[in-house]
């Protein structure tokens, strides 16, 4: 597990505890387990909770934070 | 990735910057907090504070959660970690922050099994992957990161998790604001509020800004362009003798932030009567801690610990920094005894600590102007 997780570095921030979310894309979603396969903006994958924000489809875009979705972005036409 | 890449143009960055400096009263100096950990690291990485006029001035606030942790919770974990069935887990930044003899990770090399997770559904996925040991969290941040922890807890309980367990440091935003506003050394005219705190408690929490201190507050999103809209609406706030709470970050953040959110964090944490923040000391329900029923998966109650307070070292001037009193490069060991490889003070280990970000960005872009 620790090989597969970023690090911390001052030039992409902190990833986890800054209080700061990543915007992602939603690609696929698992409604069973309320997980959804996403996509940041360097297109790394990662599984994300959605329970505080589904339904969801694929095509929206999430705000998420330490592997939970906080909240829906726009995403521009 | 659209709605990212349009908000770092340069252009319309230098026009905005225009605006402010057209919008700014020369013969008045501003001072604004960046309440977010998040919004400092822009600052310093984009360089925008360079943009801005030299009587605007920004200072940076407590919002980094690792930055605020004090030494004595740092130990508190140290020495849970040294049970020999524990794995101990955190994120990356934490596991540098010193305690009162050693960190996290000196721990780990002294053969304390301390890993880092990205989320708190990594150290449940832990938990139940090694049945024999006792896996715990150690949860840390805002409002922003304690919806992520109740999910987990949540599903920790309903699947009847008996070895999984959480050391609860979230702590909330409001409290150290009010704690700051009166604050006697402190002179703020407004403040860049926390864009993805408020994304799960909404724009309505910082009313008492405006209400009760009469500065001003601009909810912002993290890219250049956000933070300099967002200083322009200050400043235009102030101008016209206007004083409320906007929304910048419309594109993301409702007015009533997340009910889920909020409604999954009242059912799993309770707020704690006091909590001691690095700089600013104890401060009155400022933070969680997990509520009666999940008493079972609170590994304080599972642990004995030391709860002892510890003096942050003498040489260390975080408080002022988190206050917004001294800039980072004002505190006498910034940048000698403190550096982000050997840091005293926790403003220095995060990314987003503003010593940090200083360090980083402010003194790597004055040595490549010299050179």
């Amino acid at each position: 597990m620790e090989g597969q997780v970023p690090h911390c570095d001052h030039t992409t921030g902190c990833i986890t505890c800054g209080d700061e979310a990543i915007p992602m894309d939603v690609l696929e979603v698992d409604a069973g387990r309320g997980l959804a396969l996403c996509a940041d903006a360097e297109r790394r994958r990662s599984s994300v909770e959605i329970a505080l924000v589904d339904p969801v489809a694929p095509g929206d875009r999430l705000l998420v934070h330490a592997g939970t979705a906080i909240a829906r972005a726009e995403v521009a036409a | 990735m659209k709605f990212v890449e349009e908000f770092r143009d340069a252009k319309l960055g230098k026009v905005v910057a225009g605006e402010i400096l057209a919008a700014v009263d020369p013969d008045r100096h501003y001072k604004l907090m960046e309440v977010c950990g998040g919004h400092t690291h822009s600052i310093y990485r984009y360089g925008i504070d360079d943009l801005l006029p030299e009587n605007v001035e920004l200072v940076h606030g407590p919002g980094c959660p690792v930055c605020v942790i004090p030494m004595g919770r740092v130990d508190d974990g140290i020495a849970i970690a040294r049970h020999e069935e524990v794995i101990f887990t955190c994120f990356g930044d934490m596991m540098r922050v010193p305690g009162s003899t050693q960190s996290l990770l000196e721990a780990k090399a002294e053969g304390a099994d301390v890993r880092m997770v990205y989320s708190p559904l990594d150290a449940l996925r832990l938990a139940k992957a090694n049945p024999d040991r006792q896996v715990v969290f150690f949860a840390i941040g805002f409002e922003t990161t304690a919806p992520s922890t109740a999910l987990t807890m949540m599903r920790a309980k309903a699947e009847g998790l008996a070895n999984f367990s959480c050391m609860c440091n979230h702590v909330t935003i409001v409290p150290p604001l009010r704690a700051l506003l009166d604050s006697p050394d402190l002179r703020l005219d407004g403040f860049i509020g926390p864009g993805h705190v408020s994304t799960v408690v909404g724009a309505r929490p910082f009313e008492f800004i405006p209400a009760d201190y009469g500065k001003p507050v601009v909810i912002s999103g993290f890219e250049p362009l956000d933070i300099l809209q967002t200083v322009l609406m200050i400043i235009r706030q102030l101008g016209e003798g206007r004083c409320e709470v906007e929304n910048q970050y419309t594109r993301v953040v409702p007015y009533e932030g997340n009910l889920r959110a909020l409604e999954v964090m009242s059912q799993v944490f309770e707020l704690r009567p006091h909590f001691e923040w690095r700089g600013l000391g104890f401060i009155s329900q400022s933070a969680l801690r997990l509520a009666d029923a999940y008493a079972d998966f609170d590994a304080e109650q599972r642990y004995e610990v030391p709860g002892v307070r510890v003096a942050d070292p003498k040489a260390c001037q975080c408080g002022e920094v988190l206050k917004g009193v001294i800039k980072p490069w004002e505190c006498k060991v910034f940048g000698t005894a403190c550096t982000p490889e050997h840091a005293i003070g926790t403003c220095m280990v995060s990314p987003e600590g503003a010593c940090a970000a200083y360090y980083n960005y402010g003194r790597f872009a004055s040595e490549k102007a010299v050179a």
